[in-house]
């Protein structure tokens, strides 16, 4: 205690009879240091984040129930649907069949048979209008024309990457419906069968998938597929509560009442394309490793400062001691200097970082092909940063004055050796 | 009882076949409330004795007893805590921190003995109007002479109350004025609070003042005498 009291006392005064263009220069590099901790690594994560969410928005949802593995459909649908009703953590699912189509556009107006037929290939998705846009807001992401209405038929909705207008920034997807809007007529084929559908609304969202799709409502889908087959390709469950833990939870009472005899069930997490995964990680490790490079150059910063610093005051250290001072005191000054310039860049850090870059990033999302990227800065992963720095910043205080104190007090008084 | 009792003390540096021999069997005893000066040339050795007998330096060989404890068996925490308690030092070059007032230089030891912050203050102000320092406690050593440095320094190192003052050389860098002053406050000390005081001076003008003054050359003591 008496140790501590003397040591911030001595502490307190070198800050304060340091050079301020000094303390602003270390308080600044500490502040750079937190900010490429947090920032870096927020924009790498938030980057993913945003796409991980606009997968679980829009073409996960919370758990997927697919086809298990050696079959095509999800066996006894009916009874997997009245199941899902009965579970209060549910709070909407939307069952969708898939189908593999061809749209055709301008075939009414197609003197030339020669000339390039206006059509594409796409993946046809059927489902209740309704349940689905409980499930994934599907409605919220139109970007042309309405969405469907209830008992109506007749309509499609295409996803924006069958429309030629639409693809041009994309080399890999060539093609694409010209001249496609709203209102125009379409014609879908599967296999012999076909059938015209009037455009109701184009689609367009950066979650995997959801752009290259047409889709129908479920009824119309499977007429035209024309098989009396009522299994689904797909579920999509949307929880009360989204977090991992309730997915996992969820889905251990759905396999507990015998649904994965019929099919797989995962969760968001465990059903996340692997290439997010992949990214996800890789961006882990990025970030991680930026901000392990700014925590070793702050904290050679602070050593090379405090030690400097500690080796001027060697005499006046060695001083101390012969007046009886331990060296304990002498540590606590130095730490406490170290503290400081950690505590006062790491504020002025998080200060930026909460009061400007978050709110920035927010309303200027960096766009990225497949989310809107933000600035992911969690409070809780941001104190842990904080304490990770400042344990580090204390330690590279503290060796040198360690190293300093401990030398012989008789050469330290007399600046030998 | 003699409150420093060295006997047969030795310092060498270094190793054979380099080594030197700086101290080469120094017997000194110190009385308490005694008055002690050491004389001698520029390389005698009386630097080091002091070292020796303040503990801030250990003999290579020797007996050495120091306020009844044998300080040759203390480790370097113990040392620590014995300076503290026992022993006062006043250095040549004053040796202040120099990122402290005066009034908190003074409190360093004070505040390490345990005082209470306002009793360390109360304290420190004290022996800062002792060696007639009133008025500038707030001062930093740089905003302070040369003289009243050296006043700060011995402030401080009466402030404690010590058995024993080392002053070594506290002149040497000072103006015929300040030393007086400085030779007078240390005399005053010894007359009045009764403290055992050893000083080193090249001056045969400020060691009169003591009760006996040793005169060292070549690591030993050549001669003793007695004033008072
Ligand atoms: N650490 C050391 N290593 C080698 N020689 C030393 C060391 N310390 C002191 N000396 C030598 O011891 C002699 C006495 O030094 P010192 O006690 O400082 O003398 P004084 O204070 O009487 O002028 C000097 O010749 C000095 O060079
Ligand atoms: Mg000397």
């Amino acid at each position: 205690m008496r140790s501590l009291r003397i040591g911030l006392l001595l502490g307190l005064r070198q800050i304060q009879r340091a050079s301020i263009w000094t303390t602003v220069l270390i308080i600044f590099v500490m502040m750079l240091t937190f900010l490429n901790l947090i920032a870096v690594s927020g924009i790498l994560v938030g980057l993913i984040a945003g796409s991980e969410r606009a997968v679980q928005e829009k073409t996960i949802g919370d758990i997927i129930i697919t086809p298990l593995d050696a079959e095509d459909k999800i066996l006894q649908t009916e009874t997997v649907r009245r199941t899902l009703t009965t579970i209060p953590e549910i709070s909407a699912f939307s069952v969708r069949y898939k189908q593999g189509i061809k749209i055709e556009a301008n075939y009414k107006t197609r003197r030339d048979l020669n000339a390039e037929a206006n059509i594409v290939g796409s993946q046809a998705v059927g489902f209740n209008p309704f349940e689905e846009d409980t499930v994934t807001t599907l409605s919220e992401n139109i970007i042309e024309g309405e969405y469907f209405e209830p008992n109506e038929s007749g309509y499609i909705i295409l996803g924006a990457l069958n429309l030629e207008r639409y693809t041009a920034g994309f080399a890999d997807i060539t093609g694409g419906l010209k001249e496609v809007y709203p209102g125009d007529t379409v014609r879908v084929t599967i296999g012999q069968a076909s059938r015209e559908f009037i455009v109701k609304g184009i689609i367009n969202a950066k979650a995997g998938g959801v752009a290259n799709s047409v889709y129908l409502p479920e009824q119309e889908l499977r007429r035209l597929i024309g098989s009396p087959d009522r299994n689904a390709n797909e579920i999509i469950i949307r929880l009360t509560d989204s977090t991992p833990v309730e997915a996992l939870a969820v889905k251990d009472i759905l396999v507990s009442l015998g649904l994965s005899e019929f099919a797989k069930i995962r969760t968001f997490e465990e059903a996340l394309p692997k290439f997010i995964t992949d990214i996800k990680n890789t961006f882990n490790i990025l970030g991680t490793f930026i901000g392990s490079i700014g925590i070793v150059v702050a904290s050679i910063t602070i050593f090379i400062i405090i030690f400097i610093n500690a080796l001027s005051r060697r005499r006046h250290i060695g001083i101390l001691k012969g007046i009886g001072i331990e060296r304990s005191v002498i540590e606590i000054a130095y730490v406490s200097q170290a503290a400081f310039y950690a505590l006062t860049g790491s504020f002025l850090g998080a200060l930026l970082t909460y009061s400007f870059l978050v709110p920035y990033f927010d309303n200027n999302p960096i766009q990225f092909p497949f989310s809107d990227g933000i600035l992911s800065a969690d409070p809780e992963s941001t104190f842990y940063k904080f304490v990770t720095l400042f344990i580090i910043t204390l330690f590279a205080g503290f060796v040198p004055a360690w190293m300093i104190a401990k030398q012989n007090t008789l050469n330290a008084i007399l600046g030998r050796k | 009882m003699d409150i420093i009792q060295a006997k047969k003390i030795t310092r060498s540096f270094g190793r054979e076949p380099l080594i030197t021999h700086v101290l080469r069997g120094v017997d000194v005893h110190v009385a308490e409330g005694e008055f002690l000066t050491i004389m001698g040339k520029s390389g005698a050795g009386k630097s080091t004795l002091m070292y020796q007998l303040s503990v801030l330096d250990t003999p290579s060989s020797g007996e050495l007893v120091v306020d009844g404890v044998d300080v040759m068996q203390l480790n370097e925490k113990e040392r620590t805590s014995f300076r503290l308690h026992t022993l006062g030092y006043v250095f040549q070059d004053y040796a202040l921190v120099p990122d402290l007032s005066a009034r908190e230089n003074v409190m360093m030891p004070l505040l390490m003995r345990g005082d209470p912050w306002a009793t360390a203050k109360r304290k420190a102000a004290k022996s800062l109007d002792e060696v007639g320092l009133a008025g500038k406690y707030e001062n930093l050593p740089t905003e302070l002479s040369g003289g009243e440095q050296q006043r700060v320094a011995i402030a401080r190192a009466i402030a404690v109350a010590p058995k024993i003052i080392f002053a070594d050389e506290p002149t040497a860098n000072l103006d015929t004025v300040s030393s007086k002053q400085i030779i007078d406050l240390l005399t005053c000390l010894n007359e009045t609070s009764g403290q055992t005081i050893v000083m080193v001076t090249h001056e045969r003008e400020y060691a009169l003042g003591a009760n006996r003054i040793l005169h060292m050359e070549d690591g030993m003591i050549i001669r003793e005498e007695k004033l008072r």
